[in-house]
Order: C-alpha cells, then sequence, then structure tokens
C-alpha cells in the first residue's frame, strides 16, 4: 500500500509536468494576441510593422529556439515567476491570491452542504427505494441536474431581486472588506449564488449516492451483517455508506471542479463576484495571456491532486482492493 | 464474390480431404460487408460527395438544394441522422423482439414516455421550422415588445403584447419564438452530433484497450487509458472556453470540440464491459480463426457492451446541450447561431423590464435537458435485466 500511494504520488508530479507542457505547447501553437497588438499599433502610428514585430519578439524573448523557451518556462513555472497581468496590471500570484478567497467564500459552503445533505437523500432513498419519498428525491434530483443554473440565476434574479427586492441582484466586493467576510450584508449577498450551485451539486451528489448504495445494497456482506443483527444504522452507516463512499469520492472531485470551474465563471459573471471564475472569463476575453495560463494551470493542478487525495481514499475505504502489484 | 467462393469451396472438397488441404495457400477474409452496411457507406459517400460540390463547384454563389444554403453544420447532422438510422433504427426495426421487450419495459415509465413525446415534438419543429420560417431579423422598430395580451412598461413607453410576436421580442426586435424554433435544431445538432462523436471515440478506444490487454499488448492499454486519465483530469469547460476563443465559435467547431473531449467516460466503460467478453470463447475463437483486431472489436466487442454505450450516450447529449448553452451564454459563440443560451443571455440587460427574453428559452432548455435525463432513466432501467420495473419509475 505504501508503494502503491508512493507511485500515486509520482504519477502526480509526472501529471504535473504533462499539463504544464501541454500548456506550453497550446500557448506557442496559438496566436500570439500581444504580438498582433503591438504590430497593429505600430501601423497606425506609420511605422514599419515589421519592426516592431521583431521588437516584440525580442522584448518577449520569443526569438529564442523553442527548446530554451521551454527551459525558462518550466523554470518560471517551478519557481512560481507567473509573469504579469497586463489586464490587471498586477503580477499573477498576488492577483489568484486575492481572487481565490472570493470564490471559495461560496464554494466551501456549497460543497460541505451538497456533499452531506446530498449523500444523506441518497442513502435515504436507496433505503427505501420505490416510496413516495423516493420519487420526490428522485425528482429534485432530475430538477437540479437538469436545471441551467445561468438561467436560474437570472430567474431568481427577476423574482426575488427586482420584484420582491428580498436579496441583492449582484455582488458588492466592497461589502466583505468593510463589514468582513462573515458579516451579515455579505452573507445575504451570497444567499442567491450559493443556492444556483448547491441545486446542481446537490442533485448530482444525491443521484450519485442514491446509484451507489443501491448497488451495495444487495451485496453479501450486507446481508451478513444483517443476519448478525447489526440495527439498521449501523448497516447503512458502517456498511452501505462505507463501501458506497470508494465510487463516491469520484463524484466528490468531480462535483468539486465542476463548481470550481463551468459553475463558477457563469455564477461570478452573472452576479459580478470578483473570484477565480471571472478571472478566467476576463482574462479570456481580454486574452491576457498570463493570467489565462494561471488560471488553467490552478484548475489543472487542483484537479490533479483531487485524484490522488481520491485515489489515496480508495486505498483506506475498500479493504478489498489490493495494490500489491500495481 | 461470396457464391464464387463457395463454389470453389465445394468444388475443392470434392477433390480433397482435409489433411491434404494445404492451409497456408487458403485465404479466407474476414471483410464481411452485409447489404446494409453498403447502404450507410453509399449514404455517407453522398454526403461527402454533395459537400464537395456544393464547397468546391457552387462556392456558396446559391443555395445548395432549393433555397437550402446547407451550412456546415447541417452537413454534420445529415451525416449524424444518418448513423443513427442505421445503427438505432435499423436493428431496432430487424429485431422486432428487443424491440417489443424493450418498449414493454419502457412505457413503465409514464414520465418517460411523455418526455419522449415532447423531445421528438422538437426534434421535428426544430427540422421542419427553419426550413418554412424565414430567421429571425433585428428590427429596431420592434424593440422589446411583451408577449401576447401582457402589458408592461418599456422605458416609460406602455406596450401591449399582439399576435404578431406571440412570446414578445428582445431588444434587438427578433421574435422569441423564432429565436426558440431556431434554437431547438441548434440544440438537437450539438447533442446528436456531439455525442455519435463521443460514442465513435469513446467505444473505439474503450475496446481496443481491453482487446490490447486481452492480446497482451499491456503497454497499448496503459498508454490509451491514462491519456483517458489525463484528458479526464483537463478541466474540460476551460478549455473549451479557451480552445473557441482561440479558434473561433462556429456551431461545428464548438460541437466537435465537444465530442472530442468528452469520450472518456464512455471509453472507460466500454473498456471495463470489453475487458469482461475478451476472456470470452468467442473471441478467443474468432482470434484463432484469424480475425483482425479491427475486426473483433467491430463484430463481437462493441455490439456486447451496446447497453453501456446507449445509457452513456443518453447522458451524454442533456450535458452536451447544457454545455453548448453555458457557452453560448458567455458570449463564446457564433453570433449567427440562434443559440437557447445566447437569447437568454441577450435577456440579461433587460431583465427588470423584460422577463420574457430569459424566461422562454430558458424554460425549453430546461424541459429539454429533463426530458432527455427521463428518457436516459427509463432506457438504462428496460436494458438492464437486474432491474425490477415497477409503475411510475422515476415519478
Amino acid at each position: 500500500m505504501k508503494w502503491y500511494i508512493l507511485k500515486r504520488v509520482l504519477w502526480t508530479f509526472v501529471a504535473m509536468w504533462i499539463a504544464l507542457t501541454l500548456t506550453f505547447g497550446l500557448i506557442s501553437a496559438s496566436p500570439n494576441p500581444g504580438q498582433m497588438r503591438a504590430t497593429m499599433s505600430c501601423a497606425a502610428v506609420g511605422e514599419n510593422p515589421q519592426e516592431c514585430r521583431e521588437q516584440f519578439r525580442e522584448r518577449n524573448n520569443l526569438d529564442q529556439p523553442v527548446t530554451e523557451r521551454y527551459k525558462n518556462y518550466m523554470v518560471n513555472m517551478v519557481t512560481l515567476n507567473w509573469g504579469w497581468s497586463e489586464s490587471r496590471s498586477q503580477y499573477v500570484i498576488p492577483a489568484i491570491l486575492d481572487a481565490w478567497r472570493f470564490t471559495a467564500q461560496y464554494a466551501i459552503p456549497v460543497l460541505v452542504i451538497s456533499t452531506l445533505v446530498g449523500y444523506g437523500l441518497g442513502l435515504y432513498s436507496a433505503y427505501k427505494p420505490y416510496t413516495v419519498t423516493d420519487y420526490t428525491a428522485s425528482f429534485v434530483g432530475f430538477f437540479g441536474i437538469s436545471i441551467p443554473n445561468f438561467w436560474f440565476a437570472l430567474v431568481l434574479i427577476i423574482l426575488l431581486g427586482t420584484r420582491v427586492e428580498l436579496v441583492p441582484t449582484y455582488y458588492q466586493s466592497g461589502i466583505p472588506i468593510q463589514q468582513g467576510w462573515l458579516s451579515l450584508a455579505n452573507l445575504r449577498q451570497l444567499i442567491l449564488p450559493v443556492t444556483v450551485l448547491l441545486t446542481a451539486s446537490l442533485a448530482w451528489q444525491m443521484r450519485y449516492s442514491r446509484a451507489q448504495a443501491l448497488e451495495q445494497m444487495n451485496a453479501e456482506f450486507v446481508k451478513v451483517a444483517k443476519a448478525k443483527g447489526a440495527s439498521q444504522y449501523r448497516l447503512m452507516i458502517w456498511h452501505v455508506l462505507r463501501m458506497a463512499a470508494v465510487p463516491l469520492s469520484t463524484s466528490f472531485v468531480g462535483s468539486l471542479l465542476a463548481i470550481f470551474w463551468s459553475g463558477s465563471v457563469i455564477i461570478e459573471q452573472i452576479f459580478a463576484i470578483p473570484g477565480l471564475g471571472l478571472m478566467t472569463y476576463t482574462a479570456i476575453v481580454e486574452q491576457d495571456t498570463p493570467l489565462v495560463l494561471a488560471t488553467t494551470l490552478v484548475t489543472v493542478f487542483l484537479a490533479i491532486f483531487g485524484n490522488l487525495l481520491e485515489d489515496i481514499a480508495y486505498v483506506i475505504l475498500d479493504p478489498r482492493i489490493d495494490y500489491g502489484n500495481r | 464474390m461470396a457464391t464464387q467462393r463457395e463454389t470453389d469451396v465445394t468444388a475443392r472438397t470434392d477433390r480433397e480431404t482435409f489433411e491434404e488441404v494445404d492451409w497456408d495457400t487458403q485465404e479466407v477474409s474476414t471483410f464481411n460487408v452485409s447489404r446494409t452496411a453498403v447502404a450507410e457507406l453509399l449514404a455517407y459517400g453522398a454526403i461527402v460527395v454533395l459537400f464537395a460540390y456544393d464547397y468546391a463547384v457552387i462556392r456558396n454563389e446559391h443555395p445548395l438544394i432549393a433555397n437550402w444554403d446547407v451550412l456546415s453544420v447541417e452537413w454534420l447532422f445529415v451525416a449524424t441522422l444518418v448513423a443513427v438510422f442505421f445503427h438505432g433504427v435499423v436493428p431496432l426495426y430487424r429485431n422486432p423482439r428487443m424491440r417489443e421487450f424493450y418498449w414493454s419495459r419502457f412505457v413503465k415509465n409514464r414520465v418517460a414516455v411523455a418526455a419522449l413525446v415532447y423531445l421528438l415534438v422538437v426534434f421535428v419543429i426544430g427540422i421542419v421550422g427553419p426550413a418554412v420560417m424565414s430567421p429571425p431579423e433585428t428590427r429596431f422598430t420592434n424593440r422589446i415588445v411583451p408577449p401576447v395580451g401582457i402589458t408592461a412598461t418599456v422605458g416609460g413607453v406602455v406596450k401591449t403584447g399582439t399576435w404578431q410576436f406571440p412570446l414578445g421580442t428582445t431588444a434587438e426586435g427578433k421574435g422569441v419564438l423564432k429565436l426558440i424554433v431556431y434554437g431547438m435544431r441548434v440544440s438537437m445538432e450539438v447533442g446528436l452530433i456531439g455525442t455519435v462523436f463521443t460514442v465513435l471515440i469513446g467505444s473505439v478506444v474503450g475496446s481496443l484497450a481491453a482487446l490490447a490487454t486481452a492480446l497482451d499488448i499491456g503497454w497499448l492499454d496503459e498508454v490509451l487509458m491514462r491519456y483517458v486519465d489525463v484528458q479526464s483530469v483537463f478541466p474540460t469547460f476551460m478549455l473549451l472556453l479557451l480552445l473557441t476563443y482561440l479558434f473561433g465559435s462556429e456551431l461545428w467547431m464548438i460541437i466537435l470540440l465537444f465530442g472530442f473531449f468528452s469520450w472518456e467516460g464512455i471509453a472507460r466503460t466500454v473498456r471495463g464491459e470489453a475487458l469482461q467478453r475478451s476472456s470470452e470463447a468467442y473471441v478467443t475463437a474468432a482470434r484463432a480463426s484469424g480475425a483482425s483486431m479491427l475486426y473483433i472489436v467491430q463484430r463481437h466487442l462493441i455490439p456486447n457492451s451496446a447497453n453501456s454505450i446507449v445509457i452513456g450516450a443518453t447522458v451524454a447529449i442533456p450535458g452536451f446541450i447544457l454545455g453548448e448553452a453555458s457557452l453560448a451564454f458567455l458570449g463564446f459563440s457564433d453570433p449567427t447561431t440562434f443559440s437557447w443560451g445566447r437569447t437568454i443571455s441577450a435577456g440579461q440587460s433587460n431583465l427588470a423590464t423584460a422577463w420574457w427574453i430569459s424566461t422562454f428559452p430558458g424554460i425549453f432548455l430546461f424541459f429539454t435537458v429533463l426530458s432527455f435525463y427521463y428518457v436516459g432513466e427509463a432506457m438504462r432501467d428496460a436494458m438492464d435485466p437486474r432491474q425490477q420495473i415497477e409503475g411510475g419509475g422515476g415519478l
């Protein structure tokens, strides 16, 4: 098992290296917006565009051979020298450090609530399948995964924001800084983003855990435990949940990433929350290459790290998996 | 060809006994094409020829057929429909026992039947609607008209909706109903084309990986599945944002990107299924008779994993539709594509006064995605022999 974990950690580094290399390839292969801008602005003031292009390439070390650029890029990445963001007039690392709290303040509650409630409902549904409760839970689950989160957000803004004026329709980033992150005003403006994200992730966790628990309900070890007189509570928590949690950890990492990326870009764009999602969006729209690179890599590293944790959880949770030969 | 070979074989067996046959000189072709496969290939061929004609000869000077100027995405859509016809409709038609068995299990889920009917309606309107309706046009004289029978104050002017625009208009004066009808086609195209690509790549990679293990070419399996790992870790949505921004956002490109970057789930399922199958006797027999790798994959491994492929595909369709709508909502789509996501985003700036612009397309998007999930769930129940089906199923 130790060997397996060690190998898994080594693979994490290999995967990070692959991700860095792929991103480098993608950036090198795609047209360089900065260069086009420089050439165009030169042409606009009547200078020779060719010359400006050369100057730009020289300034950004683009005239060096690919191997040299690759080496520099790797060194910069490893030493956390991730470059300067034009659109924010800020170094990339401090920009990320500024933004992540705005994302974490809603992502963490969503993750915790959806996991606890989602697993609870899923297990309960599996425990009493084909009852009214199960059907209701199943309908809620379908509702949650089908409703487009951007549309749901807009509908909630129309109903609760503009009609009743119960909650603010957009996020004011000054509030957490002036009044504190846990102030009532800040929590109030987080109600809508959290609700929107919660519907989708709760539904996923619930449907997934129900399916997994149903698979385990008829397993031999559950029958044995039942025959030995285990209480229903012990049966569900100790036997079914533990085994169902093995494949479930996949959905955990998956939903974390779903929230972080497609979810956060959309939600932050709608509610104007200055977090990582909005930063990604503006970086892409304003063609701020270092920032695009940084936000992509942060996601990828999070995903790789999540997968590592998930695989280690497998070994700990399921005693039947034998990793001796891997 | 086939009959000639048969007569050859009979003629030979008259002369030689089994032991006398020089087996090295015998060639048994595993290349076996049925009449449906020929028809399917001919259909694809016709599409390619027409596409080449449209692209090279006409060069957009006039529409190809009557006044239908076929767009790139529509070529793909036609090819997709051909593929669905030959691999979905034809096998079901040919095998009435299987069809009736699945259908009798499927109809037990009433909600799913209703969902299927809804999807068929959306599909038909999506195909026919844009053919008979002119595309929505920007008309500033019709800016922000409320739906029929509804009175709203827009920019200080009180307006009441008329039958000219039953669901109102957008800030650009486009009819919301027309946008919805055009959006139906877009959604169906995204869901079906993307899924066909996903299924194609996923099942080939998955079964190749399984077969490689069975044939002791472990490294191939390792390479393929490690790649699948990397792809599943890569944040697809981010990648799509990046790629559509860098390389353009035409609908066919978005769809192909979806198809090429989301097959890892199907590949994993098929690999798991095929791994079980490839150790079975009929695969050993096929290999012993000299069947090629491709033949085994195509004839034995993929058909036997069909159930899990279908289940994977039904989950993929709504995912793609939602994904495309999200991209369009964020503005990463071609302005000439009338995606529901784009219409919803167009209403975002007038939420307080013109609620109908975002609301109606969203309702259709929601019910389309919901229906696909319900149909998928009912299909899974129908195809999974372990599942006991009880009335109501799901609701």
